[in-house]
């Protein structure tokens, strides 16, 4: 690690590294895959430049619970096999001249919903064990194949850092610290690069080498079939023009509900909390005005007083729950609120666009 | 391109026929997926300064009936050649091989590429390795890819298989008939938003790009579909003004295109469109209002309270439900407002 490191304030990623985690989230989609991701720093500028999938303890098929699974996968950059098979297989990358410094791992997501404590444990991990700079790729898997890719980098904030490492999630903590939701994660822009060979073989593939440029279709049958008919693979993608956005809300709204749902789990749990504490400090009031009862009568009788501070050991205050999950829980939903936002901006435009091409004069008004 | 190849298929003479399963001489179609065509040409701009060409293993699947090869991934392996002898790093292509597999269990060996169009007998040799028993391909052909990358010229990828020829045992060691094959490159849906991305750094001169919002992709499909629009139009009225060769085809494949605009009532329009809008409003509304329930609750819990503190967080906790029951009814009328602008 070097010792003056300028903070991260950005990614570039090379184009083969996008293909490469397209190719392995969507393989495995919908369950989450990961994947270690290596690189070089250049001066606040982190370069990921190359990637490799780690590897999955496949599941016996009996042990198949729906929903709540644990999975493997998920868990996978922070498993002790998994250290060595990164740290052997950046070994063997170097061999071949590739920038192999671990700089992170990537994973994906199904419609945001990555802020769980797996992802905050792995890359917790990460930038506590390995390197402090260390990224998290998220590629957002349903979003991508919406239309427009979905790529974003993060990084645990100092601040959260400081207070995952003591575990510090109470309510007297989070005063003090006055750490929010919307402090956890820092996300760092994120750029595509490609290689000089990687621009070149792109601009073959947007023109195909036509020698003959205007020849005539002699049919019908012979224009559909020719390869200009086909849509070329780097036309901007024409997914974006659909409006059926509505299964796309539909999963961010269950996705919300589910979120709530959480939210009432944990304040229910506080709840019960705060109810028991006031509770025994009830009792331990109760005592304390009996003890002193009793003292006062044993001080009238001249008989040694008993101690007051004995409550200490015969009442166990509750542990206060942690507030971590739920603060997980806020990021989470402003996620899916700026999800939603994102999408309903995009569609209305285009309803708006669609009701003005089939009643000309309408919107004119 | 290979695309405008035309092939003939030969089924390829084989050698001493072992005991067990014999090789095919089935027709062979190769495919390449984008990302293993990404990372040879990221391996080729890795190689050492005095080095030629450099090679790798080829990971991918084959198809029931082996006529069929996905080339899915690739790994770079070490190679140095000289004038009279080549040394390929074995030990690390088993051990990659191995590490690949771990994480890949469903890709099996393939092939191996070379980042320059020529074969030689070093290329045979190679091949051999590769299509041989034990550790290679065997009872299947073993794919050969090349991909030149020459400076200034296109990138140009010929895929190959092999027989074996030569007369004696050790002449046939270091021959081979190579037969090449119909390969194409074959993109899936999932990529394309990828490759959309990274094509736009195409023209920038520094070969790097940002990635869109929403929006932005919006605007560019929208600004996309105008221009092929205008070509369209263009072409008509040159038709019309008799500047261009008409084309009986072109006019009819245009015509079903336009008859493909749905007729339907504006009444029904305006109904469908009003109420689309008016969920998709809702939703968006209920969703920041859930976010803002959530902010305030977080905010109130975490608050230098007195005593009083968590009863406070309890009960703003439990009021997001009932706050947008209330809301709904208002939100729907909002919603009809906007449309009628």
């Amino acid at each position: 690690m070097a010792e003056n490191q300028v903070p991260l304030t950005a990614v570039k990623v090379e184009a083969l590294v996008v293909m490469k985690i397209i190719k392995h989230c969507t393989q495995t989609f919908p369950t989450t895959a990961t994947g270690s991701i290596v690189g070089m720093d250049v001066d606040g500028t982190l370069e990921i430049t190359n990637s490799f999938p780690f590897p999955v303890v496949e599941m016996p098929a009996d042990s198949h619970f729906d929903g709540a699974a644990p999975n493997p996968a998920a868990a996978a950059p922070r498993a002790k096999a998994n250290v060595a098979y990164q740290a052997e297989m950046v070994r063997m990358l170097r061999e071949v001249n590739v920038d192999a410094n671990n700089v992170g791992w990537y994973t994906s997501a199904n419609m945001g919903s990555f802020v769980n404590m797996n992802v905050i444990e792995n890359q917790f991990f990460y930038q506590k064990e390995m390197n402090e700079q260390t990224v998290a790729l998220v590629h957002d898997v349903s979003r991508s194949a919406q239309g427009s890719l979905s790529l974003r980098a993060f990084r645990l904030s100092p601040k959260f850092m400081a207070a995952f490492r003591e575990n510090k999630f109470t309510t007297e903590e989070l005063q003090k610290s006055n750490l929010k939701y919307q402090d956890i994660f820092v996300e760092l822009p994120v750029e595509i690069h490609n290689s000089h060979l990687i621009t070149n073989f792109i601009h073959q593939l947007q023109t195909p080498t036509q020698s003959a440029p205007t020849d005539l279709p002699s049919s019908l049958a012979a224009l559909e079939a020719g390869s200009l008919a086909k849509s070329t693979v780097l036309s901007p993608n024409f997914d974006n023009l659909t409006l059926s956005i509505d299964p796309f809300l539909e999963k961010n709204c269950d996705l919300l509900l589910d979120s709530i749902e959480t939210h009432q789990t944990e304040t229910n749990n506080f709840q019960y909390y705060q109810r028991s504490l006031a509770r025994e400090q009830g009792k331990i009031t109760a005592w304390q005005t009996k003890r002193k009862a009793e003292n006062a009568s044993r001080a009238a009788l001249k008989q040694p007083l008993l101690p007051e501070d004995e409550w200490q050991r015969l009442f166990k205050l509750p542990q206060e729950p942690s507030r971590l999950e739920s603060m997980l829980n806020s990021r989470q939903v402003e996620q899916y609120a700026h999800q939603v936002d994102s999408f309903v901006s995009s569609t209305t435009g285009k309803m708006f666009a669609v009701k003005g091409n089939l009643l000309p004069g309408e919107t004119a008004k | 391109m290979a695309e405008t190849d035309s092939f003939l298929h030969l089924a390829r003479p084989l050698g001493q026929v072992a005991v067990g399963a014999a090789p095919s001489t089935a027709p062979l179609n190769v495919v390449i997926q984008p990302q293993a065509l990404f990372s040879i040409l990221d391996h080729s701009l890795r190689r050492n300064a005095d080095q030629e060409r450099v090679i790798g293993t080829l990971l991918g699947t084959r198809s029931e009936d082996g006529t069929e090869v996905e080339i899915r991934s690739t790994f770079a392996v070490g190679h140095t050649e000289t004038t009279d002898q080549v040394e390929v790093d074995m030990e690390y292509q088993k051990q990659m091989l191995a590490l690949h597999l771990k994480a890949n269990p469903k890709e099996v060996l393939v092939g191996w590429y070379a980042t320059s169009s020529e074969l030689n007998t070093f290329s045979a040799l190679i091949q051999n390795f590769y299509s041989g028993q034990g550790d290679g391909t065997w009872p299947h052909p073993a794919v050969h890819l090349t991909v030149s990358t020459d400076a200034g010229k296109d990138i140009e990828t010929r895929a190959y298989i092999s027989a074996p020829v030569g007369v004696t045992a050790e002449r046939a060691a270091d021959s081979a008939a190579f037969i090449p094959v119909p390969h194409e490159v074959r993109y899936g849906e999932a990529e394309k938003s990828g490759l959309e991305a990274i094509a736009n750094a195409k023209e920038v001169e520094n070969r790097s790009t940002t990635i869109f919002t929403d929006i932005e992709a919006l605007e560019r499909a929208i600004e996309e579909v105008i221009g092929m629009i205008d070509r369209v139009s263009r072409y008509v009225e040159s038709v019309i003004d008799e500047e261009a060769p008409a084309s009986t085809a072109m006019g009819q494949f245009l015509l079903n295109t336009l008859a493909l605009a749905p007729k339907v009532e504006p009444a029904d329009i305006e109904r469908d469109f009003n109420n689309h809008i008016q969920d998709v409003l809702v939703v968006s509304y209920l969703a920041n209002t859930i976010r803002t329930q959530m902010e305030l609750s977080t905010r109130l819990a975490t608050a230098q309270l007195t005593l009083g503190g968590g009863e406070v967080a309890v009960e703003v906790s439990n009021a997001p439900r009932s706050v947008l029951l209330l809301k709904k009814p208002v939100l729907r009328q909002r919603g009809k407002q906007s449309t009628k602008k």
